[in-house]
């Protein structure tokens, strides 16, 4: 049984189209992105699922609960990390940790999650007073000292610098290896393709495609490139070999280096028949085709920030 | 964990971040600080000072402390982040109200205390009158404030409305300096202000007579209306 069922969700606010019948399901245990430019939905879709708002229609199920119907019993077992939250400024770590797992009716221990975070030495810090990288992580912490069976993370990284935004990853499989389903709310592709086993790509309110990173690149046939410098005197020659190779549109030169774009998998063919006919090259590149491409390739139009 | 549980907890962690903000301290040290100066030069029989002191604590307590507060909470996400718990937002405004209305009693009781062993001063005659007025203006007056928290965008905005709010209102009720020393008219419209309404029925309970209906009334108005209109301007997030 999936963790989460929605059906047909649909929510415009005066007469803009935010959701436009939205369906997925999360299976247990695992990371489901939802991906997205800003205004997509996603946030919308997620605040719906949490109970926060509720949809013009369609119906959302989350462990079999209704968010509206049985909000008391919802808000037990899922664990959330909103956009934007802050905490008080004077408000220190434990207290912070201790407050929030006094509201569940079967919390974690918080001290662990003040290791397992990396907290511990900042115990008595108050808020205010911690890095941006640390006050994510108690927010996220807060999120999950209720031992939530679900935990919807929004935007988890905005503003962290690259090596914080590594070690957060970390944490966030390691709370889906410790038997959390976790909703990753994004429009990092790097995220995405790093944390999901799953993504939905989101694009004006609807779901272009749901698919792993993976399955989501290789569905597209979007062209690419390969660039590479032939010795000297033998760029006309290779020019020659590989400009009607299958899946090869288009060679060009620029200055010493030539430049193949094509579909498929015609970067083999072009490496094959040069190694064949004794071309020397050097400086090979192969672009490889990223979520970046897929999404330009599912929603007809560029990931803009 | 029960729901009292948390309550407790919320009450224990609020009380710490109340004393932990600077401003706390300044709705205590203001009317002392005033009662101080102004009184050594008053005679044991008194009763304009006490009841302005009162009056300016209370002022700054619902103007200024409470509102900033609340409308931080909301522009910090924190209520909204708390109704995705099991505990509801409105747990943490009640806490909080009863928490402003303890310090507010706390202000008033440290400036009784030093005014009576300290100065000598007089203290009201019919405790029963004082404790209804002093409810029924503390009450007015927080209305007040829930309306600039229900309003405010921001906890800076809150402030700023604050103190926009706050010298005007004292000058009609009297606070900057003696009614008895201000035009007629303007005292009379002063007492139609909640503020106004409050020093002046606290002026009569310290000369031993019963507070006037009318204000009362004024200040029950206040205090219903204005709860109504914050109630229903109030936003979440």
């Amino acid at each position: 049984m999936p963790v989460i069922d929605v059906t047909d969700l649909c929510k415009s606010y005066s007469g803009r189209t935010v959701l436009d019948h939205v369906s997925f399901s999360v299976e247990p245990g695992e990371i489901f992105g939802i991906l997205g430019p800003n205004g997509a939905g996603k946030t919308t879709t997620v605040e719906i699922i949490e109970g926060l708002r509720r949809a013009d229609s369609g119906t959302v199920r989350v462990l079999g609960l209704d968010p509206i119907a049985d909000a008391a019993a919802l808000r037990e077992v899922v664990g959330v990390q909103l956009q934007h939250t802050q905490l008080p400024d004077n408000l220190k770590v434990w207290e912070a940790l201790d407050l929030y797992a006094s509201f569940y009716e079967h919390p974690r221990d918080w001290r662990e999650l003040l290791d397992e975070w990396g907290l511990a030495d900042r115990r008595d810090t108050r808020f205010a007073k911690l890095s941006g990288g640390q006050k994510q992580r108690l927010i996220i912490a807060l999120a999950l000292v209720g031992n939530p069976q679900v935990a919807f993370l929004d935007e988890l990284t905005t503003g962290l610098d690259p090596q914080a935004r590594r070690a957060t990853w970390e944490l966030v499989k390691q709370v889906r290896d410790a038997g959390v389903t976790v909703v990753l709310v994004s429009h990092f592709m790097d995220e995405v393709e790093e944390l999901c086993d799953r993504v939905a790509v989101f694009s004006d309110g609807r779901i272009a495609a749901i698919d792993s990173p993976a399955g989501l690149i290789a569905a597209v046939d979007a062209e690419h490139a390969m660039r590479f410098t032939p010795a000297p005197d033998a760029a006309a020659t290779a020019i020659d070999l590989i400009r009607d190779l299958p899946g090869v549109s288009a060679v060009t030169r620029s200055g010493a280096q030539v430049i193949v774009t094509g579909r498929g998998d015609f970067a083999t063919a072009v490496t094959a028949v040069l190694a064949r006919n004794h071309v020397l090259v050097s400086d090979l590149r192969i672009d490889t085709r990223t979520l970046d491409d897929a999404f330009v390739a599912l929603t007809g139009r560029s990931f803009d920030r | 964990m029960t729901a009292a549980t948390a309550t407790a907890k919320l009450t224990t962690v609020e009380t710490k971040l109340l004393v932990r903000e600077p401003g706390s301290l300044f709705t205590f040290l203001i009317p002392l600080f005033i009662l101080v100066v102004f009184g050594s030069s008053i005679g044991p029989g008194d009763t304009t000072l006490l009841p302005m002191t009162i009056a300016i604590a209370i002022g700054l307590v619902a103007l200024y402390l409470m509102p900033t507060a609340l409308a931080t909470y909301r522009e910090k996400g924190i209520l909204r982040r708390l109704s995705t718990t099991p505990v509801r937002p409105v747990s943490l405004l009640t806490v909080q109200l009863v928490l402003q209305f303890a310090l507010a009693v706390l202000s008033c009781g440290l400036l009784l205390a030093v005014a009576g062993a300290a100065l000598g001063a007089r203290m009201p005659a019919n405790p029963l009158s004082f404790a209804l007025v002093f409810t029924l203006g503390t009450a007015s007056m927080f209305a007040i404030g829930l309306l600039i928290a229900a309003l405010a965008p921001s906890g800076r905005a809150a402030n700023g409305i604050g103190v926009l709010l706050y010298f005007p209102m004292a000058f009609l009720a009297g606070l900057i300096q003696p009614a008895s020393q201000m035009p007629a008219i303007v005292v009379r419209i002063g007492e139609f202000t909640p503020l106004g309404a409050f020093r002046q029925s606290l002026a009569d309970v310290w000369t031993g007579g019963a507070p006037d209906p009318l204000l009362l009334g004024v200040m029950a108005a206040y205090a219903i209306l204005v709860s109504l209109a914050a109630a229903r301007f109030f936003r979440w997030e």
